[in-house]
């Protein structure tokens, strides 16, 4: 029963609350627009968007030091996770079936224990810096703690069905997953698509303006 | 007739009834010799086969031989790899006695032991007050990348913990309540998570010596202090930055835990040419390990948390109070107070504070 569940209508539902909702959300954002800026533009606006879209990934060399831990951590985590997603096995073969129809080369094995573990270990330090920093404490809503959680159960649940003898777990992961789904748009885990509207949005400002970005 | 000749009649009649009896008999008896007799060997052979001590089993030799037990020669296979001319692996009994009958049980009554005697001492002693209560002024005892670094193994040993004794006791604790299909499913995920979170917990391992190797070595004092109890059985000693406990548990959680690290990936890594018999012997020390760690562990908790007043916000907020400090660490904390590290209650690091958000603190990693 749960399995059918889980497998049917649940997945129908996150999928269509997962796209509905980024959907929903981008458009919400680009709906505010912004006053027109009557000043002579220094600079160009796209330029700007695009510079500072790549120039966040690396942190200004004034901090940097400070937060080495937390960009290595987020490296960790992120990259792993998108590497797991897209090129462990299972996935792969889940995408082929179910979404694309077709699929690609999956990693081997070995590099899916090495990503996860990485992955893991990313994820963790990252909510621990969360919890135990007191600023980021502070500024910690709990969206974010709930976002972190929810994350690491999925990926938990992941590595427990890897063996996939059992379908009681492949449904736990996939129920975790469906979970994750309708949760996101909602959710400070919506950064995953909004970090580059965002980015784009301070860099332009700031390039028209003539601030160094 | 005379009666004479009437006796010598009834004579005769006697003796041929008799005699037909007796051939009546003779008949039967015959007749039950030549159904019975032929029957006898089936029965002796029936009694024998049901007395396995007087007739050894036919298949006795050939499985003799494949056990290798009374000669332990490989056999030949196309299989190249290692133990793989082995059908069956003898000593692997001797492990799974040991498993069974020795790591399970025992390692339950060590640590059951030492978590009654841990409550026991609470109800006893009960929780250790800071002395001269708190004096509002605090001291950095662990940054943030300490902290980090501890919790990290905490969380990591933890998950490995409760997934590896899961894998023990499961039989025990878990089919009476999910059944053996239910166990069955946990156990999978269990083993799966344990095997992957493995090869975490060595590098947790690695950050937590390298972290703080550096205060856990002995020094004059230690003793005198192991001696006492720590003030227990006698007055209270002196002790630095760490008490000769913590440094006890320090190196034995170095010790057990690299243990731990080495033999999982001996048993989860099985492609490094590993032989069975080494990986019998990796399991002995990986769950012995794991059963003292975790005992030794209950009483680390216990006095972080339960049994003293102060002792766990030196590992949440990372400063403990200055009476605490000196209370317990005395010869550390003249060293904090000779630097001129300790705050006043106002200069407690606010969320907006410059110590807070680490951009002018003296400790590298807050």
């Amino acid at each position: 029963m749960f399995e059918i569940l889980v497998d049917g209508i649940l997945w129908d539902i996150a999928l269509v609350v997962f796209f509905g909702g980024i959907a929903w959300r981008i458009v919400a954002v680009f709906r505010h627009g912004m006053p027109r800026d009557l000043a002579e533009p220094r600079g160009s606006g796209i330029g700007g968007a695009i510079m500072t879209n790549i120039r966040r990934f690396y942190p200004r060399h004034e901090i940097a030091p400070k937060i080495r831990l937390h960009v290595i951590a987020g490296y960790m985590f992120h990259v792993g996770l998108f590497i797991l997603l897209f090129f462990a096995a299972p996935h792969v073969i889940f995408i082929e079936e179910h979404i694309t129809g077709f699929g690609w080369t999956p990693m081997p094995y070995w590099a899916f224990v090495v990503v996860s573990q990485i992955a893991f270990a990313g994820l963790i330090l990252l909510w621990l810096h969360r919890v135990l920093h007191p600023v980021t404490r502070l500024i910690s809503r709990t969206d974010d703690h709930i976002a972190s959680i929810l994350v690491f159960v999925v990926m938990l649940t992941g590595c427990m069905a890897l063996l996939e003898s059992f379908t009681g777990l492949r449904v736990l992961h996939r129920f975790t997953v469906e979970l994750l789904m309708i949760y996101f748009p909602f959710s400070a885990l919506m950064h995953a698509i909004m970090f580059v509207p965002s980015r784009g949005f301070t860099g332009a400002l700031f390039n028209r303006r003539g601030v160094k970005v | 007739m005379r009666q004479g000749d009437a006796i010598v009649v009834d004579a005769m009649t006697t003796s041929r009834q008799r005699r037909r009896r007796y051939m009546t008999w003779s008949l039967v008896l015959l007749l039950a010799l030549t159904l019975v007799l032929p029957l006898i060997p089936y029965a002796v052979e029936y009694a024998q086969v049901n007395d396995s001590s007087l007739v050894p089993n036919p298949g006795a030799d050939l499985w003799r031989d494949v056990r290798q037990r009374d000669n332990p020669v490989m056999g030949q296979t196309q299989v190249r790899g290692v133990d793989t001319g082995v059908l069956i692996y003898k000593s692997g009994e001797d492990w799974r006695i040991f498993r069974m009958q020795w790591l399970a049980p025992y390692g339950a009554i060590f640590m059951g032991t030492v978590l009654g005697l841990t409550i026991l001492f609470y109800l006893v002693r009960g929780r250790v007050p800071i002395p001269g209560g708190r004096s509002g002024k605090k001291i950095l005892r662990f940054n943030l990348n300490q902290r980090m670094v501890h919790w990290f193994t905490v969380g990591i040993f933890l998950l490995l913990a409760l997934t590896g004794f899961i894998l023990l006791y499961g039989r025990f604790v878990l089919i009476p309540l999910l059944g053996p299909e239910g166990f069955s499913i946990t156990a999978s995920a269990c083993k799966e998570a344990h095997n992957l979170f493995g090869p975490l917990f060595l590098f947790a391992m690695l950050l937590l010596i390298i972290t703080f190797v550096k205060d856990n070595f002995y020094e004059r004092g230690d003793l005198s202090w192991m001696i006492t109890g720590g003030g227990l059985l006698g007055e209270d000693t002196d002790a630095g930055r760490f008490n000769a406990a913590q440094k006890a548990w320090f190196w034995i959680a170095t010790v057990f835990g690299l243990a731990l690290c080495i033999t999982g990936l001996i048993l989860d890594f099985a492609v490094i040419g590993q032989s069975r018999e080494i990986m019998a012997i990796s399991h002995v020390i990986h769950g012995t390990s794991a059963v003292v760690m975790t005992g030794v562990l209950f009483g680390h908790i216990y006095w972080a948390t339960a049994g003293m007043e102060g002792g766990m916000e030196s590992m949440t907020t990372g400063y403990v109070d200055a009476n605490w400090a000196e209370a317990h660490h005395n010869r550390w904390y003249e060293e904090v107070k000779n630097e001129g590290e300790i705050e006043k209650p106002s200069e407690k690091p606010g969320p907006g504070s410059a110590s807070a958000i680490g951009v002018a603190s003296p400790h590298p990693g807050d």
